[in-house]
This record gives C-alpha cells, structure tokens and sequence, in this order.
C-alpha cells in the first residue's frame, strides 16, 4: 500500500465506482461512476441530496450504500482520517464563531489538521493574507462582512496546503463584486496555489468562467463530466452586434450570400466554415458606416445539458 | 397592461434611509431590480406592493395610490422571499386559502388555474413540507398569481435554487411577461438578470443608479474608457492602425489572450473607424468583443462611483 | 551583508507545506487545551472572562477565610476536613457547569463548526473525548483550587505534613469523582441545545430540582426514621450520588450534605459505585450517538 501521506502521483484526484447512497425517502447518488483529474473541478447537483452527500462521502464522513470512491488514491470508506489530513472543506453554511479573531481560529484549526504549533502560527499568517484579509484578522469574527467571512472559511481549507479543497457554494451571498473576486481567488488557488479544486455552485455561468472540468449530477444520476471546453465549444454562428441599422446589415450580407438573421439586438451570421465570412460582415458594416460593436464566434453553454441535453 | 410609477420616493426607519429619493417606471414586461445586499430591493418591493407606506414621495398604479388602497391590491401579486409557509397544508389548500382571502367568487376554479399555469397541478395534493425549493417558489408564485393580478412582484426568486428549477422559473417568469404583465424581481446575481430581463433597474444604497438596457447604460459612461478585446489576422498592424487614431488611449498586445486590448475614449468614433480601418489594411477581424461590456463590469462601475 | 549595489527579491507568494503532520492524540490534546482555556475564557474576549473568575474568586475565598482563622487561632486542625469543602460550595460547582458547558459544548453546534472539525482527521470519539476531558478537568481545576489554597496555608502553619497531605489527596480524588460526573451531565444537556441559554437553564433545573427533591426525602426520611431510605435517595441526584461515593470509599462518617443521613454500608456502597459509573458511561454513549449523528450531516 502507498504511503497514505504521500498518495501516489498518478492517482486520479477522484473516482467513483458505481456509488450509490439511498436514504430512506431518496436516492442521493444512483450507480455514480466518473473519473476526474487534477484542477478546477466544478460539481453541479440537483438541490438538497445529490451534491452534498457526494462532497460527505468524499470526506469519508458518509457511507455509501454501495459502490466505492477514492480521493487521492485513498479509500473514502476506510481511509478517511488519513484522507481528510490531504482535503479542505469550505461549508456552504455559515459556520465560524463570533466571538474569536479569524487568527486565532485559523491556528486552531491548522492545528487541528495536525500541524505544529509553529507551523500553525506561520501558515496561518500567510494563508490569512493570501486570501485577501489583512488588519481585521485580530479582530472577532462577528464584525466580519459576508466577503470577509467568506474568505476566513477559505483560509481553514487550506491553512494545512491540502492537495484538495471541497468548496461548497463559496460564492454564496456575496455581491457581484465580492462574487468575482471570489471566483478569481478560486482560480489562484487551482493555478497558482497548485491545490485541485471541487467547487460546487448552482452558478453555471460561475462554473463556466472557472472551472477546468466539469460533473454534472441530475436525479443522483451522473448526466455529465467533461472538460469545459467540451460544454463550452464555439458554435458556427457569428453574432454581429452594430450600432445602428441591423436590418440593413442582414440584407446586405443576405445580397452577399450569407445566411444571416436577426436575433433581438444581435445579428446572428451562419459562418459554415468560410473563413472568408469575415471580411464580409467588416466590409457590410463598414459600407453601412455604422458602428461595430461586437463580432464573435457564439459559444454553447453548459446550460444546454440541460434544455436538451446536447451541447 | 399597468404601470408602477415610484415618483421620489424615501422610506426609512427611524434614521436609517432604506430608499432614498427614488423615481422609476415599471412598465408591462419584465424588469430586473438590480443592487448589492442591503440596498433597499425588498423596500421597494414592498412599497410597491403596498405592504409598506413610503415616508415621502408617493408610488402610484397607473395612476392610484397604492397605500391603503383595497382596489389596487387586487391587481397586485406579490411574491415575497421568506420561507415562512403553512407547511402542514398542501400547495392546493395553500393556494385556495389565499384565493378565498382575496374572496374570488370561484376560488376552487381560480386556486386550479393558478397552479396549473405554475405547472404544480401535479403536486397539488402534496403536504407543502414534502416540496423541493422549487417548488416552494412556484406555490408561493401560484399564491401571488390565483386572483390573476397585472403586476406580479418577486423578492429575489432564485435564491438557493438549483439549474434546472432555475431555468424552469426563468422560464415560467419570461412567459408572465410576454402574456402582457408587468413583472418586476429583485436580484443581486447578474447571472439570472441578464438571462430574463433586458431591462434593469439598479438600486445602490438606497439610490437609483441606473435605469434601462445594461449595454445601453454601459455606454452612457463616457468618462470611462471603453475596453475591447480584438483579434485579427494581424493583430500588431491592427494595433498601429487604431493607436493613429485619436479614438484610442491605449493599445496593448495581450500575450495571454493573444489578443489586443484596446482602450476607446470615443466609443461612437471607434466603433465606426475599427471595420473602415480594417477593410483599409486588408486586416481580417475574427473577434470584437466589448469586454467590460457585461453586466459585471457596469454594475460594478455603478456600485464604484 | 549584501553589496550596496545588488539587490535581492523573496518570494512571499504561496509556499507548499511539508512539514510535519501529527497524529490524532496531537489533534485530541490541541482540542482539549483550545477548550480547557476557552472555559476560563482564555483567548476569547474579556467579557467571557469575568465569570470564570469570579467564580473561581468565590470558591477559594472561604478557604482563604479558613487558612487565616486557621494561623490566628494556632489551631493543630484545619476547621473544615478537605472531603467537605466541595459539598459547602456545590452552588458555585453547579453555576460554573451551568456557564461553561454550553459554551464549551453547544458554542460548536450553534455556531455549525462542527463540520470543521469532522473535515479534518479527527473522529467523532475523539471529539467527544477531548471535550468531555476538558469540561470535566475545567471542572477539577475550579474545586482543586481552593483545596490547594487551604494545603498550602497548612503547611505554612506548619499543621501536621502527613495528615494534611493524606487529607488533600482525599479531597483532590474527591474533586475529581464530582468533576466527572457532572461534567458528563452538563456535556449531555448541553450537547442537546444549540440555543446557549436553554442549556444553562436546563443545567441549574437538573441540578437543583434533583438536590431540592432529594433534600426533601430525605428530610422525611429522617423525620419518619426511614434512614435506609434516606441513604439511598442520594442515587438520585448528581451531587448526592459523587458525594456518597466519596463518603463511602473514604469511610467517611458524617455526610457533609446532610448530617443526619448514614453514610452507605458495604452493599449500598457497590450500587452507588455501579450508578456512578452508569452515568458517566451513559453520558459518554450518548456523546458519542450525538456526534457520530453530527459529523454525517
């Protein structure tokens, strides 16, 4: 057996093998297989059961009713002590106490991953800061914003450098502002930080612009798992936004034998490969001396799987 | 069809200003009301829906007060966002109650239609408790809607539900606005704003920053550079060309991207010179894309200022 | 020293971790330490602090009392036998228990930092343990500590070193019987409630009422020359129950809580001692239910 501290390069940051986990009124996950690598890995479930009962058996805190997963190369079910000194979890609910400073509950809880005492103290410092919170670390938790708050439950997933982070909603109740800066702390921590990430939102446009890899889960049932280049392909449709006249634009690209519509304020130009459609919209555009305002190939969404189910 | 006129109107609460000098329309369609947590969303809501009086300024129902006023009640439907439901009911008796408090003459009749416009018919039957979060939103939406109102009023409807019973509701709201209501949600997440309304109302600390198409209002900040991302077939000639021109501050070549990230501060001159000056260099334009042009980047501006 | 002409940047950006990752007894003691100090409010803000002090304050200021009294009378005696000191002062015990376990206990449940603990490689026996130890040991230091106050005024006195020594090692075990037993009830209450002040309310309820009925029993008992009865009613409330087992291993003549009450003879002796440990073992099994519960959700 590999070391447990130092589980083995290779392994597959997660894989199921036909998982499945009923409670008496649902079936959570229903004969869960999938395999998925290192990276930003976003989970989409269906609300309630699916999502967090997965995040529960990857921690090894849940145990399925059947079936088998492995983080890390670790057994969930039986090396789950083991497994969890390698993950950090990110709770969707609120879950700090008011009346300490974000300091000494952090060291607490690096300290509670096993850490020295030194150890504790220094990655604290530098985890605290990391995570965009400065001076207000001393004070209690209970004077915190929803963002700072945020960012404290960050650091205590990762305060002991786990090679995994769980992070359930962690864009829950932040503004756009907040939710952004969130977002490209996540992609610093997959990027820069060199820590896989599994963050699950209900956000696909989130998930959309952070994440490397995809799982969807419907019913408990695996719908998909992909690479997000795979969910979010260019399409073959050009969309030409102008600042005037777009009904003009489409009759001219129709007289230069291009398929072309109107799609609200977008004008949607087929482009079936010719390379040479290009300069057509910029020539109509440029002969109507309207304005250009976007010219971009569509892209599918991930939101698809879901009205059709084919990307 | 109905309107909602808000004419500069302040609520506050001993002295903290909830809404503060506000007038906007809401006309027939929908409308998203945009703001950051705490910015008075649920208090205009609820000024709207006449659950609370304004401290000054006056909010009208194409043209009655709305305060006070039993008549115009009948033409409202307002969903709030609390969970606090009879959850030892079923959605069919929750609905019906609400339909026998508004003393519809056929409140079976119009309980039956609400639901079935909902598409909770088939969990009528169903102990409210036993409901996903989803299907919560659209009983508590049936509720709002069984004595048939022209405006409905939604205190952020999408919290905490997940993508499909996103989409459902996103859909289910899109459809109440063709049928000619007018229809106003509250939100702080772009995301679902952008995919149901293009119109938005954006409230910031209890003002009214902006009102209209996001795009629209992006380019109503002339004091604020236009950024665009471009890619051509020759993105280095394409960078010469456009710094010449005095519609540009800046020009950067994005290693990164690989592309060129171009800084206007002549939005309508340099929108008109790009395809001229490409078409004039022989430079093909694979992409123009306006990148602080989403919603994110004018919300975030509005918030800023 | 560097060059005055070279300069030199570090890298301040995220650093792996390789260093060491201890076990699960490091984990335990850490959580027992953070919580031991934490009921004395110790890393926390002042005002968690006052209580615990003043509390502490009020204990220990009657064995001041008799420490001096003790030194001007030149008395060869302390006035009051260790084993007793306790029994005087259980009001105090019972409001310390009563403030300090739900903040110790139901702080986490709360608060929902339960999963933070679970998320790492503790199990829930571990948690139990380590929170059970340092109530039960927050506990023991608030009685050991007026006990010490009065050793060390003996032998100051120079009272007889023996006697004393034997006398506090008898009050100490004592402390500790008490400490145990109580600190598996509040644990249990208090891991009931999340909500800070019903755990308080429920504690004192339990205490009281427990000792208040028992009294009176036992007061009738007496009265009706039932005193069989009487000794056996103390099975039925905390305090009595760690009392009488500490009468009966120490063969301690006169009941402290009530004079009138025999201490137990040699079979009621064992079923005190079989109570005692059913208690402390049904406190733990029901920890332990509640947070195996607890780290699955």
């Amino acid at each position: 057996m590999t070391d447990p501290l130092r589980p083995a390069q290779d392994a597959p940051l997660i894989r199921t093998a036909a998982l499945t986990k009923k409670y008496p009124r649902v079936t959570a996950l229903d004969q869960l297989t999938m395999t998925v690598d290192r990276g930003v890995i976003g989970l989409v479930g269906a609300n309630g059961a699916g999502k967090s009962t997965l995040i529960k058996i990857l921690l090894g805190l849940v145990e399925p009713t059947s079936g088998t997963a492995e983080v890390l190369g670790l057994d969930a079910a039986t090396q789950g002590p083991d497994l969890r000194r390698l993950v950090g979890y990110m709770p969707e609910h609120e879950c700090l106490p008011p009346d300490v400073s974000a300091t000494e509950y952090v060291v607490h809880l690096a300290r509670m991953s096993g850490l020295p005492p030194t150890a504790a103290r220094e990655r604290t410092a530098d985890t605290l800061r990391h995570v965009g919170l400065y001076e207000e670390r001393y004070r209690p938790i209970g004077g915190y914003s929803t963002g700072m708050r945020q960012r404290v439950k960050l650091a205590q997933a990762l305060v002991h450098d786990p090679r995994l982070v769980f992070l359930d909603e962690p864009t829950n109740g932040l503004d756009p502002v907040g939710r952004d800066e969130m977002l490209a702390l996540i992609r610093r921590v997959g990027a820069d930080f060199g820590i896989s990430v599994l963050v699950a939102s209900h956000l696909l446009g989130e998930l959309e612009r952070t994440c490397d890899h995809v799982v969807i889960i419907d019913g408990g049932r695996l719908l998909r798992s992909s690479a997000i280049g795979a969910y979010t392909g260019r399409t073959e449709v050009l969309a030409v936004e102008v600042t005037d006249e777009p009904d003009g634009l489409v009759a001219l690209l129709d007289q230069a034998g291009l398929s072309a519509r109107r799609a609200g304020k977008l004008v949607e130009v087929r482009l079936n490969g010719h390379d040479e459609a290009y300069d057509t919209v910029r020539d109509a555009v440029a002969r109507l001396g309207v304005g250009l305002v976007r010219l971009e190939q569509q892209r599918h969404r991930i939101e698809e799987v879901f009205t059709d189910g084919t990307p | 069809m109905s309107t909602i006129t808000v004419e500069r109107t302040s609520r506050w609460f001993g002295n903290v200003v909830a809404v503060n000098d506000v007038s906007m329309t809401i006309a027939p369609g929908v409308t998203g009301l945009l703001g950051p947590n705490g910015a008075g969303k649920s208090t205009l809501i609820h000024m709207m829906a006449g659950f609370l009086s304004p401290s000054a300024g006056s909010v009208t129902l194409d043209g009655e007060r709305v305060w006070h006023n039993e008549d115009v009640y009948r033409r409202i439907g307002l969903v709030p966002e609390r969970e606090s439901m009879y959850d030892f009911l079923t959605g069919g008796q929750f609905v019906l109650a609400n339909a026998q408090l508004h003393g519809l003459p056929d409140a079976g009749a119009a309980a039956g239609r609400a639901l079935a416009t909902v598409e909770m018919d088939f969990a009528a039957d169903r102990r409210i408790e036993t409901y996903s979060k989803g299907m919560r939103q659209r009983v508590k939406m049936a509720a709002a809607l069984v004595h048939d109102p022209a405006v409905l009023l939604l205190d952020e409807p999408f919290n905490g539900m997940d993508p499909r019973q996103r989409l459902q509701l996103m859909a289910l709201i899109r459809r109440m606005g063709d049928e000619g209501r007018t229809v106003l949600f509250s939100s702080h997440i772009l995301e679902e704003v952008e995919q149901v309304a293009s119109h938005i109302e954006v409230v910031v600390a209890g003002r009214h920053a902006a009102s209209g198409d996001f795009r629209a209002i992006r380019r109503l900040m002339i004091d604020r550079p236009h950024v665009f991302l471009l890619r051509s077939s020759d993105d280095r000639r394409l960078a010469a060309a456009l710094i010449a021109d005095p519609s540009t501050a800046s020009v950067e070549l994005d290693a990164r991207e690989r592309a060129l990230r171009v800084h206007a501060v002549d939005f309508p001159r340099f929108v008109v010179r790009l395809p001229l000056l490409a078409a004039e260099h022989g430079l093909r334009l694979y992409e123009v894309h306006p990148s602080d042009e989403s919603l994110e980047s004018v919300f975030s501006y509005l918030v800023a200022s | 020293m560097a060059p005055r002409d070279t300069g030199v940047i570090h890298d301040i950006g995220y650093r792996n971790y390789d260093g060491a990752r201890l076990g699960r007894s490091y984990l335990v003691r850490s959580l027992f330490v953070q919580s031991l100090r934490g009921a004395y409010g110790l890393g926390r803000p002042a005002r968690s602090k006052v209580m615990p002090a003043l509390l502490l304050a009020a204990i220990t200021f009657p064995a001041l009392i008799i420490v001096v009294v003790t030194m001007v009378t030149g008395s060869q005696e302390l006035p009051l036998a260790y084993t007793d000191y306790v029994p005087y002062t259980f009001y105090i015990v019972a409001v310390f228990l009563a403030a300090q376990a739900p903040q110790l206990i139901s702080h986490d449940l709360r608060f929902r930092t339960v999963p933070l603990y679970f998320s790492r490689p503790i199990n829930a026996a571990d948690y139990v343990i380590a929170k059970y130890g340092a109530l039960a040991a927050a506990l023991f230091a608030l009685m050991a500590m007026p006990l010490l106050v009065m050793y060390v005024g003996a032998m100051l006195t120079e009272l007889p070193f023996w006697a004393q020594t034997r006398g506090v090692a008898k009050g100490l075990t004592g402390a500790v019987l008490f400490a145990v037993l109580l600190a598996g009830l509040g644990a249990v209450i208090a891991s009931a409630t999340p909500r800070r002040g019903f755990g308080v309310a429920a504690i004192i309820a339990v205490i009281m009422v427990s000792y208040t009925v028992v009294s009176a029993v036992q007061g009738i008992s007496v009265e009706t020359d039932h005193v069989k009865v009487a000794t056996l009613a103390d099975l039925f409330s905390p305090f009595n129950l760690a009392n009488a087992v500490q009468l009966w291993i120490f063969d301690i003549e006169v009941n402290p809580l009530f004079d009138e009450v025999p201490t137990a003879d040699g079979g009621q002796g064992l079923l005190f001692v079989a109570m005692y440990l059913a208690c402390v073992a049904g406190s733990v099994a029901f920890l332990l239910m509640r947070y195996r519960k607890a780290s699955a959700r």
